[in-house]
């Protein structure tokens, strides 16, 4: 029942990553770099899969992979996100959930972030994300006041200016990593893009 | 803004190329379509001769599917004066109204069309993806199943299909559609490698040596194919510990493919 932070550069990625693959439903992990306890920050995010999300093998593979890469980096797996393609429906799947309760099981305070593509066209003034958190053994939804976004307006900004510069093009997937080994899945670029962007106030970056 | 000719130092005659090459791949780079398309029609629309008829449709489909509504409209008015009876023409105005979200106006439409001609398989494909647009999943299998009973050949059906029992879990038969299109396409491996994942993911023994099988069946026929090889592992690591996905067969693997990070 505790307060969650979003991250610029974990909104922005998770933005982009809706962008880039409109027809599909895409998913992602949600990493935090600070130590637990307290608020939840989500300071980072890893892009999965925009194809076949309900398939166990890559998205095992994928849990694995963010895993060791947490470990060795000090982040840990917090919460999933995903959007669905139908964008009239923005409620959490079966397999959605199911990935959730996997990653409740490794850390208490997971959420789950639904992202409601019938409000990211560029008039909605409100972050287009609906969370859920554990409690009683059943997802449920996160009072909104909990939820934090610092320096809401520039995330924003810089979300929608890497979409005009088609920035999400650089966007890289597991699904992407997957057709092409070489493509780097923890989206270094990008990283670097946004942290460029974001005034040097926001040491949240 | 610079135009594409421009940016990309093309002459039309490779535009019209380019334009053509990706209708006969099917890729869907809708934006590029219109870029492209949207310049070549207006500014070279005369030298482009008949061609002209089919790359309205191309570029009025990609408009459609990047909310250019504008656009859709101008190539739909042109290929309406030029075939003003023609059923192909009759589709895509139903297509703009399902891009509108007047699904019940593009449903007449298509009744219209299966009136005059029963066998009308594009028309019966666009009230499915309907059912598919508006969320009703379960109609949409169902149509398409009596769909397919008529026209057991489609391909493009059979994966459509494959993919909605996916979304829906219900992986049997998704495994069923796949083996279909595996038993008529053997040499495809994406088909296989598919079918691996979903016998994965319906779990129990025979189910992973199927998967195992198939994902060795998948990297036969195309070595690249990295979701296939990272599968085999991931089975081959497995022995006795039936849920547990080997971590340590992955990493070797990784790092006998030297893959790093960084």
């Amino acid at each position: 029942m505790g307060e969650v932070e979003l991250s610029c550069r974990a909104y922005v990625k998770m933005y982009l990553h809706a962008c880039l693959f409109p027809r599909c439903s895409i998913n992602g992990l949600l990493l935090s770099s600070s130590s637990a306890g307290g608020a939840v920050c989500v300071t980072d995010c890893v892009p999965l899969l925009h194809s076949h999300l309900p398939l166990a093998p890559i998205t095992q593979l994928a849990l694995t992979q963010v895993d060791v890469w947490c470990s060795q980096t000090q982040q840990r797996i917090v919460g999933y996100y995903q959007a669905n393609a139908c964008v009239s429906d923005s409620s959490p799947t079966p397999c959605a959930l199911k990935i959730a309760d996997k990653i409740a099981e490794q850390f208490n305070n997971a959420v789950l972030l639904m992202i409601d593509g019938g409000k990211m066209s560029p008039d909605y003034r409100v972050p287009p994300i609906v969370m859920y958190e554990r409690k009683d053994s059943r997802w449920t939804l996160k009072d909104k006041h909990t939820i934090m976004l610092r320096q809401w307006e520039e995330t924003r900004a810089i979300a929608s200016q890497m979409l005009e510069s088609g920035d999400h093009m650089l966007l890289v997937d597991f699904d992407s990593h997957l057709d092409d080994i070489t493509k780097d899945w923890t989206n270094q670029k990008l990283n670097n893009k946004i942290a460029e962007l974001a005034s040097p106030a926001n040491g949240n970056v | 803004m610079a135009s594409v000719s421009e940016l990309y130092d093309v002459g039309w005659e490779e535009m019209r190329d380019k334009l053509r090459k990706w209708r006969e791949d099917n890729c869907r780079n809708s934006e590029q379509i219109v870029d492209v398309g949207e310049e070549l029609i207006s500014e070279h629309g005369s030298k482009l001769g008949d061609d002209i008829w089919i790359i309205y449709e191309q570029v009025m489909i990609a408009a459609l599917d990047c909310s250019r509504d504008d656009l859709a409209l101008t190539c739909l008015q042109e290929l309406r004066k030029q075939f003003p009876d023609s059923h192909r023409v009759k589709r895509l105005s139903g297509m703009r109204l399902e891009a509108l979200e007047r699904y019940d106006e593009a449903n007449k439409h298509y009744d219209a069309i299966l009136q005059d001609d029963p066998t009308n398989t594009a028309a019966r494909k666009r009230k499915i993806s309907i059912l598919k647009a508006q969320g009703k999943s379960a109609e949409a299998i169902r149509e398409l199943n009596e769909y397919l009973e008529q026209f057991v050949g489609d391909q493009e059906a059979w994966h459509e299909l494959s993919e909605l029992y996916i979304n829906e879990h219900d992986y049997g038969k998704a495994a069923f559609c796949l083996e279909e299109l595996m038993m008529t396409n053997p040499h495809n491996h994406l088909y296989c490698e598919q079918y691996a994942e979903v016998k994965y993911t319906q779990g129990g023994l025979e189910n992973l040596e199927l998967s195992r099988k198939y994902f060795a069946q998948a990297l036969r026929l195309n070595n690249r194919n990295m979701r296939a090889l990272f599968g085999l592992y991931m089975l081959a690591g497995r022995g006795t510990k039936e849920n547990k996905c080997s971590v340590k067969a992955v990493e070797e693997m990784l790092e006998s493919m030297q893959i790093t990070m960084s």
